[in-house]
Parts: structure tokens; sequence; C-alpha cells
């Protein structure tokens, strides 16, 4: 017989079954402690940074510089007009673009997404507001401003540097409170 | 009573059956009960009684839009159609997992009576033990955290949501989820037997025997319902892909791997007494792969189109993961060394080494798929980042596996076992290789081009040869007896694998995707076909509202994708249309209709090659495997020189 | 020259000649539509969940595939398009893990893992064949008829 027995043979098996187990329960406590309720947006990367370029026309046919209202605050809003919080939202838009854009402290600039440039001045015509608004090649801006769905606002500081993201509906009360925290922390 | 009451009474019942089964075949083991194989045979049956009894019920609810079951209510509605509203009950977790235990009930029978004969066996003591434990486990999932059967007090003229549209949305997804189930829950059976051999330390080839066709049977299953769903996400996502790498997939994927390679290495067992363990190893592996494909789709722990919400069956299922794999662990240390077979091999060129190859190509390949799919967890616990692992981390990590594999299907069903000569070798390859060869020069004229690709041709020609000529010498010498039996069945599922492997290939390297905005009459073309726009229409069905384009393709047949609305939850669904032909297909769907007072269309359009080939691949690859597990020409079993084998524990078949 | 070498040396000579030209031969040209294709295909769509802006109806997918169709027509780079997506959204969007960090380990491991295995199997035959054939003993043949029995009845 040229084989030794059962017992005299090598723990190889056992050997094996050590660090797989190990590796095996590092990986249990790495899926049981991970956090399932993330919400997965991406972070904000943009702030801090100068805001990214925006030229073009609006839909009234007037040229648009974003660099033209350097000096204040910028509100810049992306919206969908069928987008139910964006419809929400924009009586908030209203007043606070009518209470600080006639003084060159604030002004709201708006940027469709995915929509169609004709559809969007019907909006504007019911629901009011009276600021520069981007309908046509929008896509590459929402790239660059990091927007994920609609409504999103970007706020730039008068210096032209992005200071956060609001995702969702703003408030004018919400959009004073930014700007005065800002203010505070700038001072 | 109220008729979840009912139905939450059927579950209860099924669970109580399941946990005395337990405890009767273990007092039967440990010699207590000395007639517990009765009772454990009936209790198998009331375990299935009892499921069948809960999806009667179940279905009974959804057929007669039973509100006052709080899951007929949530996903059931009177608009759903008969056939999706059958299958409604495995569009959502509680209504899945109810099938599952159905499923695995009917194992547990089908065991219990095809074992009748050998119950004085500790080894099927032990296959049972572990059976039991299982059901108990899913039927007290049920009991719990995914109760199926919940009371819900509908208002006055209720009508559900209906299912997720996505799911109504194509016939194919009737039938995925049951043929998945029915492989995922049948490497069950494999794996008690696995349990059993560990336990009673009598690893022999008998369980092996006994479990075989078993195993091709699930694996077939796994087979047909991964292919089923790539079909199905073709068909109706209207991307133009089938395959994306998700978790999900992946997840599915992962337990075929193992059991792929499980189901050549036996052979090696067989034929040879080696790799017990290893084969052990490979089995409970891909049980616990399935386990935890269950739990990535139903806990939400990563990210997938495919997770069902998530919900609070995870972490039971995390534990009962961790649980089986803890138990075969120790039991592989405390056995294995004792089950360990002195064989060796004479050279690595030869049928088994072969096996050998093959079985570091398919771990390699289960490795890659699963490091991939978590290795994004991994990161984000050591340093916080959040990565992604997709597409190009996986085909350009695959495919040398693949082309290693192809190259091996080639050649291994010719390699004698034991040592192979190169004369033998240069005979019977030759006409593969010739049949290689004609591939890459017939994809080499139609215009084919790079070298991945016409690698993939060649070596899957000369594959497919290799199957082919194995399969025409059988049938040659036997008649029709040459294609059933695991020889020769294997051999038209290998045809069926390099079908799909071409099919991969060619659709992955030749794709071209366009998207058009067209007014009615207008025509656009892409890759050598012309799409034209013809107009919209519109219908309205009791759950949703379907506004569609009329495409014609190539100014012949007129295909109608579009986009549906469901009343209910003001979904959007697309519906994708394909026209397909031997040579390629032409996928359209609806970007968008946009609302400019025009009838303009945005239509994208995917031509791909080949694709029709992955379906028929397939549909070989389940006809072989059901040819695999007809009996076939019995063989001379081993050669005693050829199996060495542990002379000690010599299994004596009860 | 036998008949079965000369065969071999065809094979071997009409299909290195085939798998050449066709993999040196460029073909047609690709066209930005297949590259803008093979960009959003591995690029993910930041809401949805594990689907590529390829997969996804998403407004975001969409603007995001034609974005990297501007792109190309400005002239862009593959590698520019990737890093603009990266900044915008993080690098969780970019479907290719990067080689920078512990990252690196997806493509390593495998590999290592794969070397590791086929060593082991050589050192496992070059001892095979140092020690030479095993002689089937009594005992290893009653097995085998136990095994065959087994498998006749079955």
């Amino acid at each position: 017989m040229s084989e030794t027995p059962a017992s005299d043979r090598p723990r190889l098996a056992l050997w094996i079954v050590i660090p797989v187990g190990v590796v095996f329960a590092a990986f249990l406590v790495l899926l049981a402690t991970r956090d399932v309720n993330e919400t997965g947006l991406p972070e904000f990367t943009l702030g801090g940074d100068v805001a990214p370029e925006i030229t073009g026309i609006t839909i009234e046919g007037e040229p648009f510089d974003l660099d033209d209202l350097r000096g204040q605050f910028v509100v810049v809003n992306f919206f969908q007009t069928t987008c139910p919080p964006c419809v929400q939202e924009h009586p908030e838009l209203v007043s606070f673009h009518e209470t600080y854009a006639p003084d060159g402290i604030a002004s709201v600039i708006s940027i469709a997404f995915n929509e169609d440039p004709a559809i969007i001045a019907e909006f504007f015509d019911t629901a009011g507001g009276d600021w520069p608004v981007l309908g046509d090649d929008t896509a590459a801006l929402a790239v660059e401003y990091g927007v994920v769905s609609v409504p999103e606002s970007i706020l730039i500081a008068p210096s032209g540097e992005v200071m956060s993201k609001v995702i969702g509906g703003v408030t004018h009360p919400g959009l004073e409170g930014l700007i005065n925290r800002w203010q505070e922390d700038n001072s | 009573m109220s008729s979840a009451t009912v139905g939450a009474v059927f579950v209860a019942l099924g669970a109580a059956a399941a946990l005395v089964g337990i405890g009767v075949v273990a007092f039967g083991l440990l010699g207590i009960h000395q007639r517990w194989w009765r009772d454990a045979r009936w209790l198998a049956f009331a375990t299935l009684g009892f499921s069948a009894l809960s999806i009667i019920w179940m279905e009974r609810a959804l057929i007669t839009r039973d509100f006052t079951v709080e899951f007929v209510a949530q996903h059931g509605s009177h608009q759903t159609s008969s056939i999706f509203n059958i299958a409604t009950m495995w569009s959502a977790l509680e209504g899945s997992i109810l099938l599952w235990t159905f499923i695995l009930c009917g194992y547990l029978v089908a065991v219990v009576v095809k074992f009748k004969d050998r119950h004085a066996d500790a080894m099927l003591g032990f296959a049972l033990l572990t059976l039991f434990f299982v059901t108990a486990f899913f039927f007290l999932l049920m009991v719990g955290p995914s109760a199926p059967f919940q009371s819900f007090d509908p208002p006055v003229g209720y009508d559900g949501p209906g299912p997720n549209p996505l799911l109504q949305s194509h016939i194919l997804m009737a039938f995925h989820p049951p043929i998945l189930y029915l492989g995922y829950v049948g490497f069950t059976v494999p794996f008690a037997f696995a349990i059993g051999a560990l336990a009673t330390g009598r690893v022999g080839e008998g369980w092996l025997l006994a479990t075989r066709r078993w195993t091709v049977m699930a694996w077939g299953f796994l087979t047909l319902g991964i292919i089923l769903g790539a079909w199905w996400s073709y068909e109706t996502l209207g991307w133009g892909g089938y395959w994306a790498w998700d978790p999900v997939e992946n997840a599915s994927f992962l337990p075929w791997l193992t059991g792929t390679a499980f189901i050549h290495s036996v052979m090696v067992q067989e034929r040879r007494g080696m790799l017990r363990v290893w084969n052990l190893s490979l089995v409970i592996a891909t049980f616990a792969l399935t386990i935890l494909g269950t739990f990535i789709t139903r806990s939400g722990v990563l990210e997938s189109v495919h997770a069902f919400s998530n919900s609070a069956i995870g972490p039971m299922l995390l534990g009962f993961f961790g649980l089986i794999v803890l138990v075969s662990l120790v039991l592989i240390g405390w056995r294995g060394d004792q089950l360990r077979a002195p064989g060796r091999m004479d050279s690595p060129v030869s049928r088994e080494g072969a096996f050998l190859a093959n079985n570091v190509l398919f771990a390699a390949f289960a490795f890659v798929v699963l490091l991939g799919t978590i290795f994004p967890l991994i990161v984000e616990a050591v340093d916080g980042r959040t990565i992604s692992v997709g597409n190009p981390y996986f085909e350009r990590m695959t495919m040398p596996i693949g082309f290693t594999l192809l190259f091996l299907m080639a050649i291994a069903p010719i390699l004698p076992w034991r040592k192979a000569s190169s004369g033998v070798l240069g005979d019977r390859l030759i006409w593969p290789a010739w049949l290689g060869v004609g591939a890459i020069v017939l994809a080499v004229l139609v215009g084919a081009r790079g070298w991945a690709p016409l690698l993939a041709f060649g070596l899957g020609g000369f594959a497919g040869g290799a199957a082919l000529r194995q399969v025409v010498l059988a049938t040659r010498r036997q008649g029709w007896r040459g294609l059933v039996g695991r020889t020769n069945g294997g051999m038209i599922v290998h045809v069926g694998v390099v079908l799909i492997a071409v099919a991969f290939a060619a659709s992955n390297a030749y794709v071209h995707q366009s998207e058009f905005n067209l007014a009615p009459g207008e025509t656009a073309s892409i890759a050598g076909h012309t799409i034209t726009y013809e107009g919209l229409s519109f219908r309205e069905f009791a759950n949703r509202t379907e506004t569609r384009a009329t495409v014609r393709v190539d100014g012949g047949q007129v295909y109608e994708p579009g986009i549906a609305v469901y009343t209910a939850s003001g979904q959007v669904v697309g519906i994708a249309s394909v026209r397909s032909t031997a040579f390629d297909d032409v996928a359209l769907s609806i970007e968008q209709f946009p609302n400019d007072g025009t009838d303009r269309a945005v239509v994208r359009v995917t031509v791909q090659p080949l694709i029709v080939w992955l379906w028929v691949g397939g549909l070989i690859m389940a006809v072989g495997t059901l040819l695999a597990v007809l009996p076939g020409k019995r063989r001379q079993p081993t050669a005693p020189v050829s199996a060495p084998a542990v002379p000690d524990r010599v299994e004596v078949p009860a | 020259m036998t008949r079965r070498v000369a065969s071999w040396l065809a094979v071997a000579m009409i299909g290195a000649a085939a798998f050449v030209y066709g993999a040196v031969d460029e073909g047609e040209p690709r066209t930005d539509s297949d590259r803008a294709y093979a960009i959003s295909n591995t690029i993910g769509c930041p809401v949805c969940q594990g689907q590529s802006v390829v997969e996804s109806n998403a407004p975001i997918a969409k603007s995001i595939r034609e974005t990297i169709a501007l792109r190309i027509d400005a002239g862009w780079t593959d590698a520019q398009i990737r890093a603009e997506l990266r900044d915008s959204y993080g690098e969780d969007v970019d479907y290719t893990p990067s080689s920078e960090g512990i990252t690196i380990l997806v493509w390593i491991l495998p590999v290592v893992a794969f070397a590791g295995a086929v060593a082991g199997l050589v050192v496992v035959f070059r001892k095979w064949k140092r020690e030479g054939d095993l002689e089937a003993s009594a005992a290893d043949r009653k097995l085998v008829e136990a095994a065959r029995a087994l498998a006749d009845e079955d």
C-alpha cells in the first residue's frame, strides 16, 4: 500500500479553510455594515470653483453672458415646465428676483432641461418671471454644472465663484438665508 | 376568517411541518427515533402541500382581485391582463419567496421519492436534514419579514396599481423568474448531499452519482433562466443591449460559473477518484452563491435596476448565507484531509488535465465577476471613495478567460484520459481547425475587422467543429442514441455555447447606435439600413395609453416602437421593437416625442449582427441539457488502474 | 512530409494570413456616433441605480449622451470627455475603475490569483512526475467494483 494513513496526511484542507474563513468573515462584515439607505446622489464637486461660463441666446432672442452679471449674486435655475416642484418654486423665484434684481444685488437665470423653447416661452408668459432663459443646447450646461435632475439651483457669488447647490425647489427666504450666511462667512 | 388569515395559516403550517421535519430527521440520525423515515416522508409531502395551498390561495386572491390581501392590493389590479395577473405573484418580493419555497418543497419531495429505498443510509439522513433546514428557513422568512398574506382594508371601489409596468411589457417576464428559480433552488439538492457526504465522512463517488442528474437539470434551468432574462432585457428595455454586468445579473451568473466548473470536474472524480474536496467545495460554493445572489437582489446593498425595494429580509438572508458557509468550512476543515484522494494525474495533456484547466479558468472567471461586483463596497469601506466597476472592467478581464475556454472546448473533448500523444491530437483536430480557419476567412470576407472578434470566430469555429465532430461520430456509431447521454448531450450544449460566444463577440464588436430626430416621412440611414418614420398612432388600453411611431425598416416591414404611460402610477415605459434576421438585428425604440406641436419623433436605432444566435444558442444549450440527462449508452466504468482511491472507506450502496 | 503535417501547415498559413489581414486592416472608419456610443456605454447615469447612460431614459442620461456627442464634434478626446464627467458627477460615473490607490487591486488581484493557481498546479504536476506511478491495490479494485455496481444500478 503506497499510501499514508489519513491521520498522517498533511492538514492541507485545514490550512486552506482557515484563510478562506477569515476572508469570508471580512466579506460578511462588509455586507452587514453597508448602509443601504444612502441616497446615491453624486456629491456636488463644484463648490468654490469659478462658475462654468454660460453664454447663448435667450428664448427672447437676446444674447446672454453670465460674466455680465459679475458683481451680483446669481441663481442659476435648471427646470422643466412639466416637473411639479419646478412649477411650485416658480413664484418664489419671481418674488426673489423682483426684490433684488432692480438694485443689482441678485438675479435669476433659468436654463431649460430637455424642453422645447416654445413651450418655455408660453410658461413664462403665464407664470411670470422676467429674467434671461436659455432654452437651446442646454445639455452641456447641465453636465458642466453637475445637474442630475430638476429643479436644481446653483448659487453664484458676486466674485463669480460657485457657492452651493440646492436640489429640489427653492424658496425666497431660503435663498436669502443662503446669501446672508455666505456674506457672514466672507466678511 | 379573512382570506389573508387563511393564507397565513397555510404558510405557518408549512413552516411547522418543515421545523418538525428537522426534529424528526435529527432524532432519527441520533438513533432516538427509529421510524423517522416514514414521518420525514409525510412531513416532506406536507411542506409541499402547504406551499402549494399557499400558492393556490395567492393566485386565487390575484385572479379574483381580492384586495383584502395586502400583496394583491399593492401589486394586483383589475386592469392587468390575465397572464400577467398570474405572473404578478413573482413580480414582487413576497410572492417570489412564495414561489421559491414551493419549488424547494418540490425538490424535497422529489428527493424523498427518488431515494425511498436508501433511507437506511445516514448520508441521506443528513441530506434530508439539510433540505428540511433550508425549507424551514424560507418558510420562516414568510412567517416573519416577508409575509405574503397580510390583511388590508380596501376602501370601496379600490383598485391596485398592478405590477411594475416593466414586468408587464413582455411575455418572457412570466417565464424568466420561475425557470431561474428552478435552477437556483435545484442546487439545494446537490448541496444537501455534499453536506451529507461531509457529515458522514463517506465521500466515495456515491453521492455524486446520486445527484449528478439533479445538478445538470438545475444547471440547465439556470442557463435557460439567464438567457431568458437577457432576451427579455433586449426585447423590452430598448437600449439595444442584453447583458450589462449589473450586480443582479452577476449574482445569477456566479452560481452558473461555479456550477459549470462542477459539472465538468465531477467527471474527473467519477473516472479517476480525484478532486473530491474541490468538488464538494464547488457544490457548496454554488449553493452559497445562489443565496448571496438572493441577498444582493433583495437587500438593496448594491445598486441595480433589478433590485427589489429594500426589505427586512436582507439581514436574515445574510445570516443564512453566513451560516451555510461557516458550517461548510468547518466540515471541510474537519473532514477535508480525510477525504482527499491520493490520486495523481499522469500528464497535463489529458482529459483530466483539460478539466483541471477548465476549473482553474472558471474559478478565475467567478473570482473576477465576484470581485468586480463587490469591489465598490470594499473601496468605500476602506477609503470612503465611491467608485464603479462596470462593463469595461468585466469585458477586459473576462475576454482572455473566454478565449482560453473556447480553445479548451476545442481540444478537451478529443483528448483521451490519462495521456495524449501528439499524433492522436493531430488527426482528431484537423477538421475542427479547418472549420476555425474557415470561420476567420468568412468573417474577413464579409468585412469583419479587429483581432478580438476574429479570434473569437476562429476559436468558436474550432470549438464548434470539435463538438460537432463528436456528435457526428457518436450518431454514426450509435444512431439516435448518439444524441443522448451525458457526453453527447454535453457536446450539443457546447455547440450552443459556441453560438453564444460568437454572437456575443460579434454583437459587442460591431454595434452601431444612433438617435434620429425625424419628421414624418423622413428617412435616416445607419450601418447599411434605412429607417423611415411614417407617423404617430395612439392607443388606449384599460391600464395604459400607448403612443407609437410607425417606422419602416429598409423599405419593407413596418415596426411600431413607442411609449406607454401607465394610468395608475404615471410611470412611462418604452416599448421597443426589433427587426431580427439571421444576420443582424435592427432594434428600435423611441427616445421621446418632442411636444412642440409637430409629429416629430426621436428614434433610437441599434444595429447589431448575429443577435438571434444568442437565443438560438440558449435554446440549443437547453435541449442539450435535456439530452444529457436522458440515459445514454452505458459505458464501461473506470478501469481499476485509473482509479486509485481511498481504500479504507469503501462505499457499499445500500 | 506526411499529409497530416501538410494539412496543418496549410491551416496555420491560411488562418494566420486571414487573421493578420483582418486584424491589421482597419476597415470602415469609426463614425462619431460609434465613438459616442462606446463612451456612453461605459458611463453610469448619476441618478439611476446602476444603469449606464445608454440604458437609462432619465433626462440627465439623455443630456449626458447629447453632451458627449457635442464634445466629440468639438474635437475632444475620449479621455477629456471622461474627465469632464468625472469632475461633474464624481468618480463613480466612470465604469472603468481607475488604477489609482487601492482601486488598482481590482485589476491586479485576479491576475495574481490566477498566476498563483497556475504555479501551484505546475508544482504539483512536477511532484507527481517525480514520484512516478501508483499501483492499484486490491482495495482499489474492490472500490471500483462497488462504484461500478452502483453505476449500473443508477
